[in-house]
């Protein structure tokens, strides 16, 4: 591991920026991102490609090349590119003065830009290679400035197979391995079959979850969590570093023979011996066609859920009648010429396209429960697959608008460490309009669960419920007159909730051991309305911020999150979940004595606190 | 701790009688037991903290020399030009930096005791501020990276700046004026206890 070969990593960026996340990335030296280090890897060590042997997949797995049309496509993209921009600037000049010879020498630039562009393509592709191995997958680009990706199986969050139309029509599509980390922490292979693409996903789950299981097989719980974490310690300017590092590079010894041990199991076989279930029902269905259907989202929904979402709505006709009021001023001011249309053109395609956004985010999706996690496919024109896997989820975010309360319809998105794809798209919209069935099993296969008899019950209730019926802390100062009948948090045995939202409602959920850190705040205006700030933070980006609590109950609550943050731990996998999941599709919840907190940690987690 | 949870968590769960009929709202664990001491007209949390160096005093006005040199031109100049040029609105230009000055001289002690710190046996608490306080609470497993800082006019002082952070967004806890040695106690302690419990994300 590269950790090993660079145990100064850590001192070269001494200061721990406010996106530690990303120093993470760096100072692992076994992480995405180590560009650095790898050409620095590549000159000490000779330049010849082969020579590092620290990197994975030269020597246990062959270095592949993507599909030979990758250029195609990837320089059709460049072309597109520069004649968009070209064009944009001159039509109105271009279309003022046409004639056959201008469009000969037009033709013929586009022409030696596609050749330029292709070609250009071709050689990047050439030096394009990844391999996946037991330790993870690794990337190399680059011509001049090379750079070697890495991904350390223990830290790879999430693999997703996209399709952009393009690569769609080709049959072909990309790979995007997710590390934890902030930021752009991925690595795209760029473009593969698509029969492929599916292979290589299981394949890199399938290493990535032997990761997994080695960690939670083993009882020394010094390294029993993952490596990337332990990358992540940094040195503090240096002092007593050198004892320090001595211990990290043991640490890192010890990982690298546990592992292994442990990845001689079944799980290698099963990555690729899954993929025999017919290649053709793979592409068509985007190889969601195995494991539990969990949520299903029928086209109608969809656009019916749309037609709901007043939100939406309203900025949908907000906007249009902005764009036709700014043609109608222009028209009237300048009157109707082809340059101020031309002009306009991208102010109204972009209304289209926020709604077309919108449609495709739930277009045909589909999620099932398979043993790596939540799958999800979705998109209309730009097919998407993500998974997500259980237990790497540190918040739930469901959103109820108005109208959806009807027909009782939820939106849940997720945030995972690491994943940082917040667009409508994205990987953390795990469901974008569900029923309460589908909401109760698309959490149940998510999260460990809350702790009540009925989760879903509770769950239902919270979301339906006038906040001021829901038995929880609000802020008792009067100043705070719409939080006060809006904003409830509750605390359950499984996780801290609150509710929040006047119109459309939003319920967020934080899982009680997910919990990274507290801070009250307070201040002048708090203190003599004797309130109390907390914000309680997890991985990510931002923090749940409970804001006006009463200051009795703001520090009961930060003692009793305080406590949950220091002893219980995250499950790693489903089947160290103490319950069964969500009360899910049963009318009858389970009559089990109510679970207090104490039931939550699997046994050897509660031999640790102390 | 478990232990803990079980005893004075306080489950006020009245049974689900029908389970069609929505759960009533008694799921809610009133969290009990304050762990923190808020005494009416004290700070947050002191009392429980332990105080950081008092030689992060002079360190800190030796440190902000500099701005109290140009705080003090800018008063001067402002008195001067508004002699000079007879416009006497010219002088209230420097009340500004007279209020920054002074609240600097006036409170920086005051503001040096507010900072304390907590090593307790699973996490660390970091509070700091007087009009706006935080009560940072990070336990040992979550400690993603330690760092220590020392200035020159920390050096000088034998002080150092501790520099926690987690996981969560962006969030880094600084606490400054630690003892050298203390400082040193502190990150190896940490580091230590982090990889002992080490509990990820």
């Amino acid at each position: 591991m590269s950790a090993t070969e660079h145990p100064t990593a850590g001192s070269e960026h001494p200061s721990a920026g406010p996106d530690d996340a990303e120093n993470e990335t760096g100072h692992g030296g076994t992480a995405v991102g180590s560009t650095a280090d790898g050409a620095a890897d590549s000159t000490a060590e000779g330049s010849a490609a082969d020579s590092t042997a620290v990197e994975p997949g030269t020597d246990t797995a062959a270095r592949r090349r993507t599909h030979p049309i990758t250029p195609l496509v990837s320089g059709w993209k460049i072309v597109v590119g520069i004649i968009a921009v070209v064009s944009a600037q001159n039509i109105a000049r271009l279309v003022n003065d046409f004639s056959v010879t201008k469009a000969l020498i037009g033709a013929g630039v586009i022409l030696a830009a596609v050749v330029i562009a292709i070609a250009l393509s071709s050689i990047s592709w050439w030096f394009t290679t990844y391999a996946v191995d037991d330790e993870g997958v690794s990337l190399h680009t680059g011509v001049i400035s090379k750079s070697r990706e890495y991904a350390p199986r223990a830290r790879i969050e999430s693999v997703s197979v996209e399709r952009p139309l393009l690569a769609r029509v080709l049959g072909l599509a990309k790979v995007r391995v997710e590390v934890a980390g902030g930021g752009e922490s991925y690595l795209d292979i760029e473009y593969v079959k698509s029969v492929d693409a599916e292979q290589l996903r299981r394949q890199i789950l399938g290493v990535a979850a032997r990761a997994a299981e080695s960690r939670s097989e083993k009882t020394d719980r010094d390294t029993a969590d993952d490596a990337g974490t332990e990358g992540a310690w940094i040195e503090g300017a240096g002092i007593d570093g050198a004892q320090f590092e001595g211990s990290r590079i043991e640490r890192n010894g010890s990982q690298g023979t546990g592992p292994q041990g442990a990845g001689s199991q079944e799980a290698g076989s099963e990555g690729i011996g899954h993929d025999r279930t017919g290649t053709f029902q793979n592409v068509l269905y985007d190889g969601v066609t195995d494991g539990e259907l969990i949520a299903k989202i029928p086209t109608g929904r969809l656009l019916r859920s749309l037609l709901r979402d007043l939100g939406f709505l309203i900025g949908t006709v907000m906007s249009i009648v902005g764009v036709l009021v700014a043609i109608g001023l222009a028209i009237w001011q300048d009157g109707l010429s082809f340059a101020v249309i031309i002009a306009l053109a991208p102010t109204a395609i972009t209304i289209p396209k926020y709604i077309f956004g919108r449609i495709e985010s739930g277009w045909g999706f589909v999620s099932r429960d398979t043993d790596r996690g939540l799958r999800m496919r979705r998109g209309l024109a730009n097919t998407r697959t993500d998974n997500i896997a259980s237990g790497r989820v540190q918040r739930f975010q469901l959103r109820r608008p108005l109208l959806w309360r009807t027909p009782g319809w939820t939106a849940v998105s997720v945030t995972v460490a690491g994943i940082d794809d917040s667009d409508e798209n994205g990987a953390e919209h795990v469901l974008p309009v569900g029923t309460s069935e589908e909401l109760g099993a698309t959490l149940s296969h998510l999260a460990a669960p809350l702790g009540t008899d009925d989760d879903l019950g509770t769950l239902e209730h919270l979301m339906t419920a006038r906040a001021r019926d829901i038995e929880g802390l609000r802020t008792p100062a009067r100043p705070y007159w719409i939080a006060r009948r809006t904003e409830v948090t509750v605390l359950l045995p499984g996780a801290v909730i609150h509710r929040s939202g006047v119109l459309a409602r939003t319920v967020q959920i934080i899982p009680r051991e997910r919990i990274q850190e507290l801070t009250l705040q307070d201040g002048p205006l708090a203190r003599r309305l004797g309130v109390l700030d907390l914000s309680v933070g997890i991985a990510g980006d931002t923090s749940l911020d409970l804001s006006g609590l009463a200051r009795e109950d703001a520090r009961a609550l930060h003692g009793a999150l305080a406590l949950d943050a220091r002893t219980l731990r995250r499950y790693r996998d489903r089947d160290q979940w103490p319950q069964p999941a969500l009360g899910r599709l049963s009318a009858t919840p389970t009559q089990s004595p109510a679970p207090t907190q104490s039931a939550a940690p699997a046994p050897d987690e509660l031999l640790e606190d102390r | 701790m478990a232990r803990r949870a079980r005893g004075d968590t306080m489950v006020t769960m009245t049974s689900a009688p029908d389970p069609t009929e929505r759960p009533t709202a008694s799921m809610h664990v009133v969290p009990t037991a304050p762990t923190l001491p808020d005494t009416p007209d004290g700070l947050l949390g002191t009392g429980a903290l332990r105080p950081v160096s008092p030689r992060l005093v002079p360190a800190r006005y030796v440190a902000s020399i500099v701005g109290y040199v140009i705080w003090v031109l800018l008063i001067a100049g402002a008195i001067v030009a508004a002699v000079l040029t007879d416009l006497w609105w010219l002088a209230p230009i420097g009340v500004l930096p007279l209020i920054i000055l002074l609240q600097s001289l006036l409170l920086t002690p005051r503001r040096v005791r507010a900072i304390g710190y907590l090593d307790a046996q699973e996490d660390l608490t970091i509070a700091s501020g007087i009009m706006f306080r935080s009560v940072h609470t990070i336990p040992y497993g979550r400690v993603q990276s330690v760092k220590i800082d020392e200035g020159p006019v920390d050096r000088r002082y034998g002080l150092a700046k501790l520099t926690v952070s987690t996981a969560a967004g962006g969030s880094t806890v600084v606490l400054p004026g630690l003892p050298k040695q203390e400082a040193e106690r502190l990150r190896a302690m940490l580091t230590e206890r982090g990889l002992e419990i080490m509990a990820a994300l």
